[in-house]
């Protein structure tokens, strides 16, 4: 970048390349900014776009109800701000937004993969179609069920992106989700610059090729990406939240295909995609079927929780599991309740925990339950994706309510017999009567047991 | 700023709109904070502040003052509202610094008072950028004169109310009352929006 006796900083380009963010909040120093900006490094748009509607330039809300509008005194004038993604800084109509238009970071096409792993034959054929979508750049669907091992198949398509000099990044709606991938594709790609990106994530160096972020991270990405993986892309809020989806689309480059992966996936994404580039696997590496989820009655548990009782059905399930040194996750419906049950479970065993989304020690009381620390864990649905623990069974309580669909009751399920050694485990919803969700997603497993072993 | 908030300026869950014969026919603003979000806030048992400082309040300020969300001024308009309709004296907000005006784009406590229809008036200059709550109590207690009368303004011998958000050691309520009386107030009295 030594051009015209301007010398910056190359973690400048490094930080800024396929990023668009707010001037006043750069990591590096007003000077170097102005130095850049004077060089034209950096295109300069206006926060918030007004014709031919209000938009938003950063998170591409269009909603008139998340704008506000005051007098502003650093302008002097009356300004619109964004309410919508406030959290990462205020975007107003008197801020500027950067995005780097510099000379290119370095990529490097040397990103050797250690992976000595083994595909069974449907995974291969999926790997298989998967990279060959890739090389078309056509956007593709990976349909499989939960312990398919979606995440080792995805090692040889991003392994052949990287080293080919492609900026790839790997999105999910859940910041759980990118705590449990990171190590792992640290240790398959060891000399490879992974950045993860979530609420809160720590200060990362250098120039990322592989960037794991959760999908609100990418308002703060603009054609960024040649290769866009959307992992658990039927969970909440990505699906609920149009901007996100949107958010999606900017962060990649125009032609970059996208890659679904998920093993519940909406209607929409399967009519999209399933007779053009979909791959489907109805079975679990280890080659076992999936555990089917059984329906047991427990009428009136909120009353009984609020009178201090735990019904007498949970109790026996709760103290079996104890008993045999199981490790079990409860999910409950609504933090509310889940709090009024946390001091009864542990009159059963003192060293339950319970965890839920705004928990700030959530990471460590999951990573207690793996490593045997604690006998259990109450939890609401921040835990139904994206986590592997050994031999673990679950309940739902309440499976009945409107936020256990079919697709979170498939996936909270799929927690169970993830690992070789223990492949079966109990599934159990307990219910204040029989919902549609609920027997849609115990059709759903059926079928895919059906279909993985029919052969 | 008069729009109708359709969903809770705190925690996004769609409101409810409650139409009353009250709402109707007296000075009632909408609400903007659904019901949950208001139980958490912390009614102040003393007669110089509406609220006790608590967890939710300190999430209100972060997102209000440092997140810069405007709209926030909106959340406590009714209170206000109610505690100053038949205020006899003059309303004076505690001025920012108009460096930290600018850098902040808003006073936030005049945003308050706008959005809740009260009238106010300025007489006050912030001489300093440094704030109160990056200093300890002694630091604070000792500190040199926070504010002086603005150019060319005019206290005349009547009743003040000073209005600030927080009062932890009452320092700059102290200040703003000494210059105040000094000019020749009759009476400075103090409202503060929390109980520190």
């Amino acid at each position: 970048m030594e051009k015209k006796g301007c010398l910056l900083p190359l973690a400048l380009r490094d930080f800024h390349e396929g990023r668009i963010w707010l001037k006043e909040y750069s990591p590096f120093s007003k000077g170097d900014i102005e130095k850049a900006i004077h060089h034209k490094h950096f295109h300069i748009i206006e926060g918030i776009q007004k014709v031919p509607h209000l938009k938003c330039n950063r998170c591409h809300n269009t909603d008139p109800q998340q704008f506000t509008t005051f007098d502003c005194s650093k302008c002097q004038q009356q300004c619109i701000y964004c309410r919508h993604c406030l959290n990462m800084g205020r975007v107003g109509s008197c801020t500027q937004l950067m995005i780097w238009t510099g000379p290119s970071a370095i990529r490097t096409k040397k990103h050797p993969l250690e992976w000595a792993g083994q595909f069974t034959v449907l995974q291969q054929q999926a790997a298989n179609e998967l990279l060959e979508s890739v090389k078309v750049k056509r956007s593709h669907l990976l349909h499989a069920v939960c312990g398919a091992g979606k995440t080792e198949l995805l090692f040889p398509t991003v392994h052949y992106a990287l080293e080919l000099g492609l900026r790839v990044c790997i999105a999910t709606p859940r910041t759980d989700v990118i705590l449990e991938l990171f190590p792992r594709f640290q240790k398959v790609f060891p000399q490879t610059t992974i950045h993860a990106l979530y609420g809160g994530s720590p200060k990362q160096e250098g120039y990322a090729q592989l960037v794991l972020a959760t999908t609100h991270q990418l308002y703060r990405f603009e054609r960024a990406f040649d290769v866009m993986i959307v992992d658990e892309a039927d969970a909440f809020p990505y699906t609920f939240d149009e901007t996100l989806q949107r958010a999606v689309q900017k962060a990649k480059t125009e032609n970059a295909p996208i890659l679904f992966v998920t093993a519940t996936p909406s209607q929409k994404l399967l009519t999209a995609y399933q007779n053009k580039s979909y791959s489907f696997i109805p079975k679990r590496y280890h080659n076992r079927p999936l555990p089917v989820p059984r329906f047991d009655a427990l009428w009136s548990y909120e009353k009984n929780l609020k009178r201090g009782k735990i019904p007498r059905k949970l109790k026996q399930w709760t103290e079996d599991r104890l008993a045999h040194k199981e490790p079990f996750l409860l999910f409950f419906p609504k933090v509310e309740l889940m709090k009024i049950a946390t001091p009864l479970f542990q009159l059963l065993d003192a060293s339950i925990l319970a965890v839920h989304a705004e928990d700030p020690d959530r990471k460590e009381k999951v990573l207690k339950l793996r490593h045997e620390e604690v006998p259990g864990l109450l939890t609401t649905t921040i835990l139904e994706r994206g986590i592997t623990i050994k031999n673990v069974q679950v309940a739902v309580i309440g499976a009945e309510s409107t936020i256990f669909t079919s697709s979170a009751l498939i996936q909270i399920a799929g927690r169970v017999g993830r690992n070789a050694d223990f492949a079966d485990g109990d599934v159990v919803f307990f219910h204040h009567g029989i919902t549609t969700e609920m027997d849609d997603a115990r059709t759903k497993i059926l079928y895919y047991n059906k279909k993985g072993f029919l052969q | 700023m008069n729009k109708i908030e359709t969903l809770c300026l705190l925690c996004s869950q769609p409101l409810q709109p409650v139409i009353s014969w009250k709402m109707l026919l007296t000075n009632h603003f909408q609400p903007t904070i659904c019901d949950k979000c208001s139980a958490r806030f912390e009614h102040s048992p003393t007669a110089t502040a509406l609220f006790q400082y608590n967890d939710a309040m300190k999430d209100y300020l972060h997102q209000y003052k440092f997140l810069q969300d405007v709209a926030l001024a909106k959340v406590f308009r009714q209170e206000l509202y109610a505690r100053f309709k038949n205020e006899k004296a003059i309303i004076i907000p505690i001025p920012m610094h108009p460096l930290k005006q600018r850098e902040r784009t808003f006073s936030h406590m005049e945003e308050l008072l706008k959005a809740a229809n009260i009238p106010f008036i300025q007489l006050l200059e912030k001489t300093t950028t440094e704030t109160q709550s990056s200093k300890n109590r002694v630091e604070r207690i000792q500190v040199a004169p926070l504010f002086r009368l603005m150019v060319g303004a005019h206290v005349e011998h009547k009743q003040y109310l000073l209005f600030d958000d927080i009062k932890t050691t009452g320092t700059t309520l102290r200040h703003a009352s000494e210059i105040l009386l000094h000019a020749g107030a009759r009476n400075v009295q103090s409202f503060t929006l929390i109980n520190g």
